[in-house]
């Protein structure tokens, strides 16, 4: 690509210097960023490093030294590039600059100064909420140099307790119980997440605080059904039959035939007249009964089918009572991060 | 006099029960139940030959305890026997009965009964009075929803007559059918039964051996209060 392509490219790819939220009050700063706009380098080169000598906000500095790490990019001078992108990471370590809007040429430059400096950065804590004993604590972190890095709660009634110690680079996940060394949980109450990296002489530690809060884990509620099973009928009308027609008419001509068998035939013919009224009664009552609807009769298979699922539904229900005992002993932990991560030395 | 004062004791005790069957609180009842109630009752009685023929009509009254596999059934019955169309005779006189049964379920429709039976005719020479043990088995089946019927048999084992004779082993027994009907929710049941006995006795008054036998059909409807 010409030089010439270059210089009307440039501004388009230099924009992410216009950030948000705060803005730039140093007047030398902002002629500087209107030379670089109107691709005057030279000019945005002299007033950026002029504004460095000025009194400057921390995000002004941080600014500044972007502005002279793009301008130096712009002319090529990627040492000197590196290094004001390296004051702009110590400023402000969780800075990035999009790829979509930066030039290749600054983003090389930035990703150098990174390897080139000991940084904690992008230092998260996951917002989660387990029992105690049960669930963990995510926390990522970036360091950007190989060094031992020690992880660090601290606050509320702890002091200082150490959570993790390694040697790292670049991303490392942690997985925090919320646990003290005797095995309770961490009591309710706000800390901070600090991550120290050390190098040699060099440190660097991030914080992120964090607020911690106890609750009461829920209970389960008893069962009074099983999901898709249902209970049955125990009774059951069976089929119309004949039967108590018949075994009228068999009591009855029983006792007939009884009495006529059993009649002494010394006393002249048998009297059948109130044997045959009783059982004339029950004939009819059998008949009738025939007639009706019988009876429910006991269902032998679905009085155990019930009693089975009521055993089940006991039998969980127990459980869920021996389960609901011993929650109501544990802690709900709740962990929300407070605001984003601080920066110390 | 012995005879008499045993019907009186007889009857003493039949009343005792009845009536404290019928004042218990239901609260104590509540693992049991007790029925109690009036019956209309006609029978028939032949005794000796074709010609000692009697009809008659009376009153009766059946008390039942039911308590676990145990039960009890209490009649108590008076009929006015009438010489029948047929017989010879012209006198009229009365049957009062006490007919004790105590039963014990074994199985399926299966209970043994045991219990005595003493029947009094009055004026006490135009019948015989008469008294036995009873021994046998009962057949209960429920045909539907609260009709239960049941069908007993057995022997009647130390017959005593007023006239004197006896019986041998096997010659005196006895027959029973019977239904309830269940009324008003349970509260009040409708009873038929039917009770047949045949004593054969034999008299010997030196001659040798003669057959007088007894026989008696009874018919009973009536309705039962329970508790």
């Amino acid at each position: 690509m010409r030089r010439s392509t270059w210089l009307l490219v440039a501004p388009s790819l230099l924009l992410p210097l216009a950030l948000p939220a705060q803005t730039v009050q140093n007047a030398t700063l902002r002629r500087a960023r209107q030379a670089f706009d109107n691709l005057d380098y030279r000019q945005a080169l002299t007033a950026g490093q002029a504004s460095l000598r000025e009194r400057l906000t921390g995000f002004e500095r941080a600014r500044a030294y972007e502005l002279l790490g793009f301008t130096y990019s712009g002319m090529d001078s990627i040492l000197k590039a590196v290094d004001a992108f390296k004051q702009v990471v110590l400023i402000e370590p969780e800075r990035e600059l999009d790829p979509n809007r930066t030039s290749p040429k600054a983003l090389s430059a930035f990703q150098v100064a990174l390897t080139q400096i000991l940084v904690v950065r992008q230092l998260r804590v996951d917002s989660v909420q387990f029992i105690g004993g049960q669930g963990a604590v995510g926390i990522r972190y970036t360091v950007t140099q190989p060094s031992r890095v020690v992880t660090r709660i601290t606050g509320g009634s702890i002091a200082g307790m150490r959570i993790d110690s390694t040697v790292a680079n670049g991303q490392v996940n942690l997985r925090w119980p919320a646990r003290l060394p005797s095995g309770d949980p961490v009591p309710a109450g706000n800390y901070n997440v600090v991550v120290e990296a050390t190098v040699g002489q060099n440190n660097f530690s991030a914080s992120q605080a964090i607020r911690l809060e106890h609750g009461r884990v829920d209970t389960l509620p008893h069962l009074t059904s099983l999901p898709g099973y249902t209970y049955l009928p125990e009774t059951e009308v069976p089929p119309k039959s004949w039967k108590p027609m018949g075994l009228a008419l068999v009591y009855t001509g029983v006792a007939l035939a009884g009495t006529s068998a059993l009649s002494n035939g010394d006393l002249g013919s048998t009297s059948l007249r109130e044997g045959g009224a009783i059982g004339a009664g029950i004939v009819v009552a059998g008949f009738i009964m025939t007639l009706r609807k019988p009876a429910p009769q006991p269902a032998r298979g679905n009085i155990l089918y019930n009693q089975l699922l009521r055993e089940q539904i006991a039998r969980r229900n127990t459980e869920i009572a021996q389960e609901n005992t011993r929650r109501r002993q544990q802690v709900a932990l709740s962990v929300v991060p407070i605001s984003r991560a601080g920066v110390g030395r | 006099m012995t005879e008499r004062r045993y019907d009186g004791m007889t009857a003493c005790i039949t009343v005792s029960v009845l009536v404290a069957l019928s004042v218990l609180p239901s609260f104590r009842l509540s693992a049991q139940h007790v029925s109690l109630g009036p019956q209309i009752a006609f029978g028939d009685y032949k005794e000796v030959s074709s010609n000692l023929h009697y009809r008659g009509t009376g009153i009766a009254a059946k008390a039942t305890l039911t308590w676990k596999k145990l039960s009890a059934d209490v009649l108590l019955s008076k009929l006015k026997y009438k010489p029948s169309s047929d017989a010879t005779v012209t006198n009229e006189f009365d049957a009062s009965e006490v007919d004790l049964r105590l039963r014990y379920y074994i199985t399926g429709p299966i209970s043994g009964e045991l219990g005595f039976i003493r029947r009094k005719a009055d004026p006490e020479f135009e019948a015989q009075s008469v008294g036995a043990v009873t021994a046998g088995a009962r057949m209960a089946y429920l045909l539907g929803p609260g009709v239960r019927m049941a069908l007993s048999g057995g022997l009647l084992f130390g017959s005593k007559f007023s006239g004197g004779g006896s019986t041998g082993a096997l010659g005196a027994l006895h027959l029973g059918l019977g239904i309830s009907v269940d009324a008003l929710r349970g509260r009040v049941q409708v009873t038929g039964d039917y009770g047949f006995q045949r004593f054969s006795r034999e008299t010997d008054d030196g001659s040798g051996a003669v057959p007088a036998p007894i026989q008696q059909s009874v018919g009973r409807v009536g309705f039962a209060i329970t508790f």
